[in-house]
């Protein structure tokens, strides 16, 4: 099947979301696009039904921007997963929950495809009980369900506060939260938050509650390794000047260790966007004017896959491509009191990231903090096996010859796990390249595709 | 500048064969590369140690090779194959498992019969199968075979693992490595050649260029002209599944080739062609290529129609217009040797100690003199209208 649309927007979180809402109701055919079983993307996770009955919604604004691209006509697809692009460079190819094959173009592509959670490993990363905090939220939002009874949560970044708050209001024991850096004290740089009310606000109410119920904040601290049988019983932590030497050790049947988000631009570097080493955090950004528009001008790279900015972020960036690819459709810019103010709005928003962002270690950082530490013997690679150890043999810098020699990133992960150790191991800025399939895909999708006709 | 006895143009399988070779034998040898070692077609390929007639026909390839010329240098090579792991002190994850080449239709059974006939006489055994004898054999085999021919030396080695063993056992020898050297000049003064890559200046009597896609641009530094024809290829890779395929499964009329490696995945190859080949950084894999493969995998092994693909990738194939390897000495150019072409990875213990020879003043292990750059040159003064 081959869908023709005006624009095919891939993403269904908030940038996506927005950008699909506001495109079809100035009457664009638009078409969007979700590995996901409900629109909504990580931040507006849709609650089960029974979950959303008995607790309610825990982001309503999600729910009314959802049903807002509903009635405004925006085709849904729904268990929708690219994998990859045809030969043509422009037709986009997808399997659909029933594992049949899609094909979608759109005269213009806006790829809204997020971010994914950065780890790093240690020892005992493999014992069930370790995940990431990404994931106990979504167990806690979707389902209720909490991750363990007795959880630490470790790593950087904001997003370790409102998971050890979703943790509580399921009434489960956070025994503490390990951030690698220290931005929990007044400083200088933390006034220049104080110019973003709302969002300190938020801020600052996930720290009061986590104060109410004297959950400790251990800052300047990262897991030296996990310790258990069968499950994770118990989580060493070690100073991050001197992460080799214990400093704590909490007993816990659930560790949550994440490192912030990483841009996921597999899809945007398939399509031969240009991307840039992030000055702030090393990762590979696509190259974007103001509107999100890529080196590609059919492409847009709006939200967290254009660089981490947070949901706010991601909607002023959905509304600012849509108002791009309007002016350009219809040959009339948006007027500019509405353009002004989305541009005014995501500048704002740019600074208070530029601020939080100041407040915790950057991912180079936090690299030259752990990677010195990491034992040989430590599984770097979990798909694949290979050691933190064999990684570091004759590191010549260069992610792929490493791929190569090693295996690492050759499993089903394709590198979305271990590919921020792997660069660190072997002093290589580089990610792994981009190539079709971007997602592991079903031979049987791929036989009914060759059965069609067209360009594949 | 500095002197050696050999200087090595390119760190692929070819190249790491003769270094090992040479450095061996007491010679000092210094090898470039433009970049990683075995990262081009040597770290691409699929592994296969073709022993029995390759008679594939990759989809677009014009000219079907001389399988029946190739069968003597199988057989020489496939015996070389046996020690490698012993020579190197190093695992490659070699192995002879055997390998059944199908047939589907009344002509592709009648060439299989002809190519046993062939193989017989080059004292390689196989055995024709007809297509329940070859389902009994491997059951995992679909019902549209008719026939297939048996080889028990067919055989895999990890071409991830080949390259480095023989390098590291090269180094070992004193062969010094040089990677990320693009080589910018070569030029001969009297019987000594200059070879210039970055910073480095080595002087030397023998040069050797195996370069691979590259090895026409190489030769030209030297102010040779070579017709190569090198083209980009594709593999496919599945996700790890249960082992229970040991041999190498291959097509004689269509692009195919397929086994599980050591690790569960399976391999899917054949020739198939990717978008476009790309000297400048990886060659772009074509959508319609890995259909086109994956649909016949799953047609003659219908148990990858369970699986998912996980990986696809291209890499260039140094062919030759005339699908013939290519070694020797470039006549009017003592001293300067090539070898390339397609199968190099089967080929490589038997080129590499070709090599050795080809620089000793030795004679080869085998014949050689129909497969040197004489049929290849456009432009030499006394080789004009040599062409096939």
């Amino acid at each position: 099947m081959i869908v023709e649309r005006d624009v095919v927007v891939v993403g269904g979180g908030p940038a996506g979301l927005t950008a699909a809402a506001r495109l079809a109701a100035a009457g664009l055919t638009v078409t969007i696009l979700d590995e996901q079983p409900e629109l909504g993307g990580q931040y507006y996770r849709r609650p089960a039904p029974e979950v959303a009955r008995r607790w309610g919604d825990h982001r309503r604004e999600g729910g009314e921007l959802i049903a807002g691209v509903r009635a405004a006509g925006v085709e849904c697809r729904t268990g929708h997963l690219v994998w990859g692009l045809a030969d043509d460079d422009r037709t986009l190819l997808a399997e659909d929950e029933a594992g049949r094959p899609v094909r979608l173009r759109g005269r213009h592509l806006v790829l809204a495809t997020g971010a994914y959670e950065r780890s790093f490993p240690f020892p005992g990363w493999q014992l069930p009980g370790v995940t990431t905090p990404g994931f106990a939220q979504h167990l806690a939002a979707g389902d209720h369900t909490p991750i363990g009874e007795r959880v630490v949560l470790a790593g950087s970044g904001p997003f370790l506060l409102p998971v050890a708050c979703s943790l509580l209001a399921l009434g489960v024991k956070v025994a503490g939260i390990a951030e690698a850096g220290t931005p929990y004290r007044p400083g200088r740089r933390a006034l220049g938050t104080l110019r973003h009310p709302a969002r300190l606000r938020e801020l600052a109410g996930y720290a009061a509650r986590l104060a109410r119920a004297r959950v400790p904040v251990w800052q300047g601290a990262v897991v030296l390794r996990a310790d258990g049988h069968d499950r994770v019983s118990s989580v060493t932590l070690a100073a991050a000047g001197r992460p080799g030497q214990a400093i704590r050790t909490v007993e816990a049947d659930a560790l949550c260790v994440g490192y912030g988000f990483r841009p996921q631009t597999d899809l945007a570097r398939l399509l031969g966007c240009e991307v840039t080493a992030d000055p702030g955090t090393g990762d590979a950004i696509p190259v974007t004017d103001p509107a999100g528009r890529s080196s590609r001008p059919d492409v847009y790279v709006i939200g967290e896959a254009a660089g981490i900015g947070g949901a706010p972020t991601a909607r002023a960036r959905g509304l600012a491509a849509a108002h791009d690819i309007l002016a350009r459709e219809t040959g009339h810019p948006v007027p500019p009191a509405e353009a002004r103010r989305v541009a005014t709005a995501a500048r704002r928003l740019g600074h208070f990231t530029a601020l939080t962002d100041a407040l915790y270690p950057s991912p180079a950082q936090l690299l030259d903090a752990l990677v010195p530490a990491l034992a040989d013997s430590t599984m770097a690679c979990r798909c694949e096996s290979v050691t933190a150890g064999e990684l570091r043999a004759d590191a010549a810098g260069d992610v792929n010859a490493a791929k190569a020699r090693t295996r690492a990133g050759m499993g089903p992960c394709q590198g979305r796990v271990c590919g921020f150790a792997v660069a660190g191991l072997v002093r290589g800025g580089a990610v792994f390249p981009s190539r079709v399939p971007i997602r592991p895909v079903r031979m049987t999708t791929l036989l009914e595709l060759a059965a069609e006709d067209g360009p594949a | 500048m500095r002197a050696a006895d050999v200087v090595i143009v390119g760190a692929g399988v070819l190249g790491a064969a003769a270094a090992w070779q040479l450095s061996r034998a007491g010679h000092r040898v210094v090898i470039f590369d433009r970049g990683a070692p075995g990262r081009e077609g040597s770290g691409t390929t699929a592994g296969n140690l073709h022993v029995q007639a390759v008679h594939t026909r990759r989809p677009g390839q014009e000219v079907p090779i001389d399988s029946a010329r190739f069968l003597p240098l199988q057989r020489a090579a496939s015996d070389r194959w046996e020690s490698v792991e012993d020579d190197l002190g190093a695992s490659v994850e070699l192995r002879r498992s055997g390998g059944f080449t199908i047939a589907e239709t009344p002509d592709q059974c009648q060439e299989l019969k002809e190519k046993h006939t062939w193989e017989a006489a080059a004292g390689i055994p196989t055995e024709v199968l007809d297509g329940d004898a070859a389902r009994e054999a491997l059951p995992l085999l679909g019902p549209t075979v008719t026939a297939a021919t048996w080889c028990a030396s067919d055989g895999y080695a990890n071409p991830l693992k080949v390259t480095p063993a023989y390098l590291a056992a090269a180094a070992g020898h004193g062969a010094e490595l040089v990677p990320y050297a693009p080589v910018r000049e070569i030029a001969r003064r009297g019987g000594t050649w200059r070879v210039t890559a970055g910073t480095h200046t080595v002087a030397a009597p023998v040069v050797i260029d195996v370069a691979g896609p590259w090895l026409g641009e190489i030769a030209a530094l030297a102010g040779i002209r070579l017709r190569m024809t090198p083209v980009a290829i594709q593999m496919h890779a599945t996700v790890r599944a249960p082992v229970t395929m040991s041999h190498l499964v291959q097509h004689i009329g269509e692009g195919l080739s397929v086994k599980q490696v050591t690790a569960g995945n399976l391999l899917i190859g054949g020739g198939w062609p990717a978008r476009a080949l790309n000297l400048a950084g990886r060659s772009v894999t074509s959508v319609d290529s890995l259909l086109g493969n994956v649909a016949l995998a799953v047609r003659v092994l219908p148990f990858i129609r369970d699986l998912r693909l996980l990986r696809a990738w291209a890499g260039p194939l140094a062919a030759t217009p005339d699908e013939m390897p290519l070694i020797g000495e470039v006549p009017g150019e003592p001293g300067f040797l090539v070898a390339g072409g397609t199968y190099a990875f089967t080929f490589a213990p038997l080129w590499g100690e070709t090599l050795r020879g080809l620089a000793e003043g030795a004679p080869p292990p085998v014949e050689i003199a129909d497969l040197g750059p004489d049929r290849l040159m456009t432009q030499t003064k006394t080789h004009e209208g040599r062409q096939r």
